[in-house]
């Protein structure tokens, strides 16, 4: 089995006798990022509490890992040690008086030592990049840094499966937009994320899978470009079509492009750029890697001081430590590879500073861009 | 300038933030025992002075700030004054006022009985506003872990004192909105939004309840809600300051056991 979560003909109504879930099916695959979409009242944060046995299914099964879900006490546990939960509001989530003593909450009920405690709560604190903020009361943080919180105190029990109700609601653009490069972080450690949202920008952009939920059942699971399309199926479950995908399909009626819909800006800049028959004449520039793990500060800063002219991205919450260490200055925190592409094929070179499994994962978004669009851009690593 | 973050912000940014918590409660709450003992104002009014002073200029904490918080108490031991000093008796009369005919007189014991009053209130309030100010609620929580209260007790306070400001959060959201819809305009007005405001409050701290129990449990909640808290080491200078004030001031409430003013 390699389905992080199924459910099967899951059906549950709640004790006032309303029908939340007409009989819900559907399987996600481990180590997918999946977007849940529907209307207000549609039963989506009640779909998501099934996932780690908080609601209890009338009838139908729940299963994680292929393991279906036991509802005794140490089941229970279990289940939510494997399947973390962060709720839409921080401030429910968040009950401790400090933020240590917050995210050490579960591993303490986990029964872990003293000092293991302390490992662990530390390495979630700086996975989300608070650490030094430990002794602070959770009422003197920003709506942004109590999101990280929450999902620190989630990430130390060390879940493999993450589910996220509406992560972006209430939030900035800006720390919007960070939580969701920190959601990219965690699918690139392994780990099964599902959210669910009313941003259906984020959920085209972001999601490999979207789930389209309306009046307690699964409208559509599929590819983003393939729900967003559906003109009947948005209207029916009160969306809209994000700006990208209107604006390809009116200059797809006006016979101006033509293909597959975009999966983002740069699919479609590129798209109208060929369209308009411009010449491109700009040889594209190179994206240059640096791993922050690997290449010390000193180096990077160098090499930006050496290159003027280069857009600099740092994704993951290690790279932009470094540069904030180092007073490096960012043009991109959020998109990266994307918005460096979009300068590269202008003829700028770009610098993504980054860790881990995510420079695995700007190769091969650089590859495939390149081999669909029939160009030559060349990633190197520094030094 | 009074909110509801105020306290506790000037605590978590004070000067002696980093001294020990456990020292700087056996100080504040010693010197109000001694206060409090201390059958001559002397002791007491010594220690409002000292506590004055270090909270301001040593803990850093705005004096305008710290005058205002102590406006609070002084108002009410002052109307408790003006009662003491006419209702009481005792010793030779000092001043007769005559109002609508009735006659007041103002004693020496009562004079003398109003400024003990006046001076311990002082003292003491100084030396708990020293704990409030400098002590953030955080370390005491762990200093009751230390001296085993029990847990019950302890995980109980951390909680409260948690959910004090999300209560309070909700209360300002909902008097703002009924302000802006004219709640408070007259007095009957202000009855009934004050009573719908009661009414909500209550309600909202029963939902959060469920919400913080359902979040609890989304992390495999056991019962264990205790805080692991890093281990500070007390300096010995630390420790002979406190013994050596707490020393003086107790010996300036028995050597000036039996001064009077008047």
């Amino acid at each position: 089995m390699n389905n992080a979560i199924d459910l099967e003909h899951v059906v549950f109504s709640y004790p006032q006798g309303t029908l939340s879930l007409r009989g819900i099916s559907f399987s996600i695959e481990r180590g997918r990022k999946v977007a849940l979409v529907g209307p207000n009242g549609a039963g989506k944060t009640t779909l998501l509490l099934m996932c780690n046995g908080i609601l209890k299914p009338d009838s139908g099964r729940v299963l994680v890992n292929g393991e279906a879900l036991s509802y005794t006490k140490q089941g229970l546990l279990d289940i939510r040690r494997r399947v973390g939960f962060v709720f839409q509001n921080s401030d429910n989530q968040i009950f401790a008086p400090t933020v240590f003593a917050d995210v050490a909450f579960g591993p303490l009920n986990l029964g872990m030592e003293k000092e293991e405690i302390r490992t662990v709560v530390d390495e979630a604190l700086f996975s989300v990049g608070m650490n030094g903020y430990e002794r602070r009361p959770p009422h003197h943080l920003s709506g942004g840094e109590k999101k990280r919180v929450a999902i620190a105190g989630v990430l130390a029990m060390k879940p493999d499966i993450l589910i996220f109700d509406e992560p972006t609601s209430s939030l900035d653009p800006a720390s919007a937009a960070e939580i969701v490069d920190l959601l990219d972080e965690l699918n690139a450690m392994g780990k099964t994320i599902i959210i669910s949202t009313h941003d259906v920008m984020l959920a085209f952009e972001w999601a490999d899978e979207v789930l389209l939920m309306s009046d307690g059942r699964i409208l559509h699971h599929g590819p983003p470009r393939e729900v967003f399309i559906d003109q009947d199926l948005i209207r029916q479950s009160r969306l809209t079509v994000p700006p990208v995908l209107e604006i390809f399909c009116e200059l797809k009626a006006r016979g101006i492009l033509s293909g597959s819909p975009p999966s983002g800006v740069l699919e479609l800049t590129h798209s109208i750029q060929q369209a308009a028959g411009t010449p491109e004449n700009t040889r594209p520039g190179t994206i240059f890697v640096a791993d922050a793990e690997q290449v010390s500060g000193t180096e990077i800063s160098e090499w930006v001081s050496d290159h003027p002219g280069a857009r600099v991205g740092a994704m993951g919450t290690s790279a932009k430590r470094l540069a904030e260490e180092e007073h490096i200055p960012l043009d991109f925190t959020y998109g990266v590879i994307d918005k460096c592409l979009l300068k590269v094929v202008l003829g700028q070179d770009t610098l993504i500073i980054s860790s881990g499994g995510m420079i695995r994962r700007v190769c091969e978004r650089v590859s495939e861009f390149s081999r669909e669009h029939d160009l030559d851009i060349g990633v190197s690593p520094i030094p | 300038m009074i909110d509801e973050h105020l306290l506790d912000d000037l605590a978590l940014q004070n000067g002696l933030l980093e001294v020990d918590a456990k020292l700087k409660l056996a100080v504040g709450i010693g010197a109000i025992l001694i206060g409090v003992f201390s059958p001559s104002p002397v002791a007491p009014l010594v220690i409002a002075a000292s506590m004055a002073v270090c909270t301001i200029v040593f803990a850093g904490i705005p004096a305008r700030v710290y005058a205002a918080l102590l406006a609070i108490p002084v108002t009410f031991v002052s109307m408790s004054i003006i009662v003491i000093l006419f209702m009481t008796g005792g010793g030779e009369p000092l001043w007769d006022v005559h109002v609508l005919g009735y006659t007041f007189t103002l004693t020496t014991d009562s004079a003398n009985l109003a400024v003990l009053l006046l001076s311990r209130t002082l003292g003491g309030m100084c030396s708990l506003f020293f704990i409030a100010l400098t002590t953030p609620m955080v370390d005491i929580f762990s200093v009751m872990n230390r001296l085993r209260l029990p847990d019950e007790f302890v995980d109980l306070s951390m909680l409260i004192y948690r959910n004090i400001f999300v209560l309070i959060g909700e209360s300002i959201a909902i008097h703002n909105a009924q302000v802006m819809r004219n709640g408070y305009s007259t007095f009957r007005r202000s009855i009934d939004a004050f009573a719908m405001l009661a009414g909500m409050l209550f309600v909202r701290a029963w939902e959060k309840g469920e919400e913080m129990l359902v979040a609890m449990d989304a992390r495999c909640y056991d019962g264990k809600f205790q805080m692991i808290e890093e281990e500070r080491r007390i300096s010995a200078t630390g420790i002979a300051t406190a013994t050596g004030y707490l020393c003086a001031c107790a010996g300036l409430a028995v050597l000036f056991r039996s001064f009077r003013i008047f």
